[in-house]
């Protein structure tokens, strides 16, 4: 008489738990009144919140770097960047953005139904780092030289020669490219003969330059070095991939490329940079050419009339993301604070350069890893899809247990309704976003859920066999079936705790949705078929060997 | 059906790897028309992609794999196949991955693997014996060969979803093997009487209606997704469905002949 208590209290338990599912799957249909329609497919997707591979929308993976100088990741770092990009997705008017952190500190961005990705992306990601430097000098070809130095690839430490000819040299191999060659308006790159590196030397006259050429040695370039011309030496840092003049152990400028002229420039140190920016505006000049006006706090504007006041006569490169984006010449002191960025190829790309500048620059520069955009259609096509497996294998399992075990495949299809109502409202109640990966894991545990209960019936079977009367056979069945159901599981939730923690993204998903149907499916068939068998084999007129599956001769 | 698989894995030159590994651009584009591969691939060995993969999800429907490309190339493709063929315009997806990134995954993937694999061994060897634990394993191992053989042999591509179902073989062998070796642990007192060779084979005779009908109900709704589903899902599909026939069989004629083979030649319990 107990025992029957007990099962009646945990059948009342698992009504309350059905009830709460219920609750949680039918409130978002309810209050979207999808439920004055006819009972479909709209009814599922609402109730659940879903990843972005199913309802369309665009994901970012950006690894943090040391790239462009902006030093050590810091946790502190870490979350201002994520901060501010959560800003500027907010200025794009992408609604529900996700921006979390992943096992491996990698940012990961979503950002469900955006319009057009690679804008976005574009944005995302760049550092923004504002920086004004005096110019030095641009490396520059000779007349009758046809070659320049156009670029650097920082990621292969290359320097770029020529676009046309697709010429590189390796870092590394300056030094021999460079005997004695004239580069620079601002002074030759010269290895010099006893330290062996690559230095920047004052620009010789005319005659000297060429007499250099038509040397073209190594000899010759040393004979006109001299100590006191040396303006620095050439340090290139692959972690950070700058390349900067040193002299004395100190920066005395870096080598940038003009974003206009794609010509390979010296700059001073920056003097003022965007931490000091109050405004940045997006518009055209009264000549109708694209411009960033930027404007400075007060801070600002003192520095920025200093160094316009110290300097007339040079010119002023505004850069941005280790790319000179204009330099303009210093004709008079500009007192009142204002500046702005031309040499802007379209006013899109003016109103991006605007909306990072106005969140601030990331403290961190950040690298695009992985992207990928799945369009809603393709997205709903495969959670349909998915849905349909799922309700047509869930009716063909009902069918086969009826089918195999006669009256105890009743209890299965009981076990299972509730396992599925449990599984959705757990999925729905906690807001875990259902994934296509997601979707195979459900897929997977309707049928697994299953394993549990024919594992028990199949010791019934057994214990019938036996001669055991039926109500006795189902004592024993459950308690030698719950050794071999508690062990097979809790492998199964080894390897999705494996892939839980080493998984990205989708994978999790997985992980999370195939832990939760083997917990769920174990606690329905061990307590509640339990306790609805007790209870029901009670009642002596179903509780035949006929109904529990067995057939008269097996039990010879 | 291994030999055939490393054969040929030999024969096309290792597996068919994803951009999740190898890194590199993938989209999905709908034509306004069917068109079939000869006339995709002409256009994309016309603005000299010879190297692209292509993959016909339906019969307008492409998906196209790359090495790695930025917007402006990717938008190149995709007024090339707009002005040969006709596009709806909007991609179905779009994915980048890139190189490095694709190497941490695969790193991950061995780890979680690895350390899979690891944790089994040591739940079994608390709950069971070693020997078990190491026959389990053998026997897994035989199932993910299997099923990788089965990726070579058709030159399916291997990407994260398939690292995710491997991983749930691994689960759902084991659990197929542990319940035969469950009834082997049961019935081991009676070894004395009967010798060990009829009790494992006594167990397995129990167990097999279970090992049988559990697949059969695994089964029904995996095969249901590698008939209904998108191309994603048939992907994973596919390996759960080879996974999951293999991990029954092998429980039954790999770990437990292995389980029989370890007590001749160690005896610990009577032949």
């Amino acid at each position: 008489m107990r025992n029957k208590k007990v099962h009646i209290t945990i059948i009342a338990i698992f009504i309350a738990i059905i009830s709460v599912s219920l609750y949680y799957i039918l409130k978002e249909p309810i209050n979207l009144g999808l439920l004055k329609e006819p009972i479909n497919l709209s009814l599922l997707k609402e109730s659940i919140n879903l990843g972005l591979d199913l309802k369309g929308g665009t994901q970012i993976i950006l690894k943090p770097t040391e790239r462009g100088g902006t030093g050590e990741i810091t946790p502190e770092k870490l979350n201002l960047t994520m901060d501010r990009i959560r800003d500027r997705i907010d200025r794009l008017g992408v609604s529900e953005p996700l921006v979390t952190k992943d096992h491996l500190k990698n940012i990961v961005v979503q950002l469900p139904g955006v319009k057009d990705p690679d804008t976005a992306k574009e944005i995302i990601g760049k550092t923004a780092q504002l920086e004004f430097r005096l110019v030095t000098g641009t490396f520059i070809s000779q007349k009758d030289d046809n070659w320049s130095i156009v670029g650097l690839d920082y990621e292969k430490g290359e320097l770029l020669i020529d676009p046309d000819a697709k010429k590189t040299i390796l870092i590394d191999d300056i030094n021999k490219f460079f005997q004695g060659k004239s580069v620079l308006t601002v002074g030759n790159l010269i290895t010099d003969p006893e330290t062996n590196e690559l230095v920047l030397v004052a620009p010789q006259n005319q005659a000297d330059s060429e007499e250099n050429k038509e040397g073209e040695n190594a000899d010759s370039a040393g004979s006109n070095f001299s100590a006191e011309e040396i303006l620095g030496v050439v340090k290139y840092d692959s972690e950070t991939m700058q390349m900067f003049i040193e002299k004395d152990g100190e920066e005395v400028g870096e080598i940038l490329v003009d974003s206009r002229t794609g010509a390979a420039t010296l700059a001073e140190p920056a003097l003022l940079t965007g931490d000091k920016l109050a405004k940045a505006a997006a518009g055209y000049d009264t000549y109708g050419e694209i411009r960033v006006t930027l404007s400075f706090k007060d801070e600002g504007v003192e520095i920025f009339k200093e160094i316009t006041s110290e300097n007339i006569g040079r010119n002023l490169a505004i850069v941005l993301d280790e790319e000179i984006k204009s330099a303009p010449y210093i004709k008079v002191p500009i007192t009142d604070g204002s500046a702005e960025i031309t040499g802007i190829d379209s006013i899109e790309e003016a109103k991006n350069i605007e909306l990072v500048l106005q969140t601030g620059a990331l403290p961190i520069s950040l690298q695009i890893e992985e992207s990928s955009t799945v369009g809603p259609t393709l997205g709903m096509d495969s959670l349909n899809k998915g849905l349909y497996a799922g309700i047509i294998g869930f009716i063909l399992i009902i069918v086969f247990m009826l089918f195999y075990y006669k009256g105890l495949g009743i209890y299965s299809a009981l076990g299972l309704i509730i396992y599925i109502i449990i599984f959705w409202g757990i999925i729905s109640g906690i807001g875990a976003a259902l994934t296509l990966p997601g979707i195979a894991g459900i897929i997977l545990t309707i049928g697994m859920a299953v394993d549990a209960n024919v594992i028990i019936f199949e010791r019934i079977k057994e214990e019938i066999i036996k001669s055991k009367s039926p109500r006795i056979a189902i004592g024993y069945g459950f308690k030698n079936a719950l050794r071999t159901i508690v062990d097979s599981n809790v492998t199964t939730l080894i390897t999705a705790a494996a892939l839980y923690r080493f998984g990205t993204g989708p994978i999790k998903g997985f992980a999370v949705t195939l832990s939760l149907g083997v917990v769920i499916s174990m606690i329905v068939s061990l307590l509640f078929t339990r306790s609805i068998i007790f209870l029901m084999s009670g009642i002596s007129r179903i509780n035949t060997p006929g109904f529990l599956g067995v057939r008269r001769r097996s039990s010879e | 059906m291994i030999i055939g698989g490393i054969a040929s894995y030999f024969i096309q030159g290792g597996f068919n790897l994803g951009i999740d590994f190898l890194g590199g651009s993938l989209m999905e584009v709908e034509f306004t028309r069917d068109v079939d591969v000869t006339e995709v691939r002409s256009v994309m060995n016309d603005i000299g992609f010879r190297n692209a993969i292509l993959q016909r999800t339906e019969s307008n429907k492409f998906i196209i794999r790359t090495t790695p490309i930025n917007t402006e190339v990717k938008n190149e493709i995709l007024d090339s196949l707009d002005e040969k063929i006709g596009t709806t315009g909007t991609l179905l997806q779009d994915r980048n991955v890139d190189p490095g990134f694709g190497k941490q995954i695969t790193k991950y993937a061995f780890i979680a693997v690895g350390i899979g694999i690891v944790g089994i061994l040591i739940y079994i060897w608390i709950r069971f014996e070693f020997r078990f634990g190491a026959a389990a394993i053998l026997a897994l191992v035989h199932d993910v060969l299997v099923t990788l053989g089965v990726y070579a042999i058709l030159n399916r591509e291997i990407n994260t979803s398939t690292i995710a179902a491997i991983l749930t073989i691994i689960g759902y062998s084991i659990n197929d093997t542990i319940v035969v070796f469950d009834r082997i642990r049961e019935n081991t007192p009676m070894t004395r009487k009967l010798g060990y060779i009829k009790v494992v084979n006594d167990s397995i005779n129990v167990t097999l209606p279970r090992s049988i009908n559990t697949s059969l109900t695994t089964l029904i709704p995996i095969i249901l997704l590698l008939i209904l589903g998108t191309a994603a899902l048939k992907d994973f599909a596919l390996a759960l469905t080879v996974g999951i026939v293999t991990g029954t069989y092998s429980s039954i004629f790999i770990a437990s002949p292995i389980v029989v083979a370890w007590n001749n030649r160690f005896p610990k319990y009577k032949k």
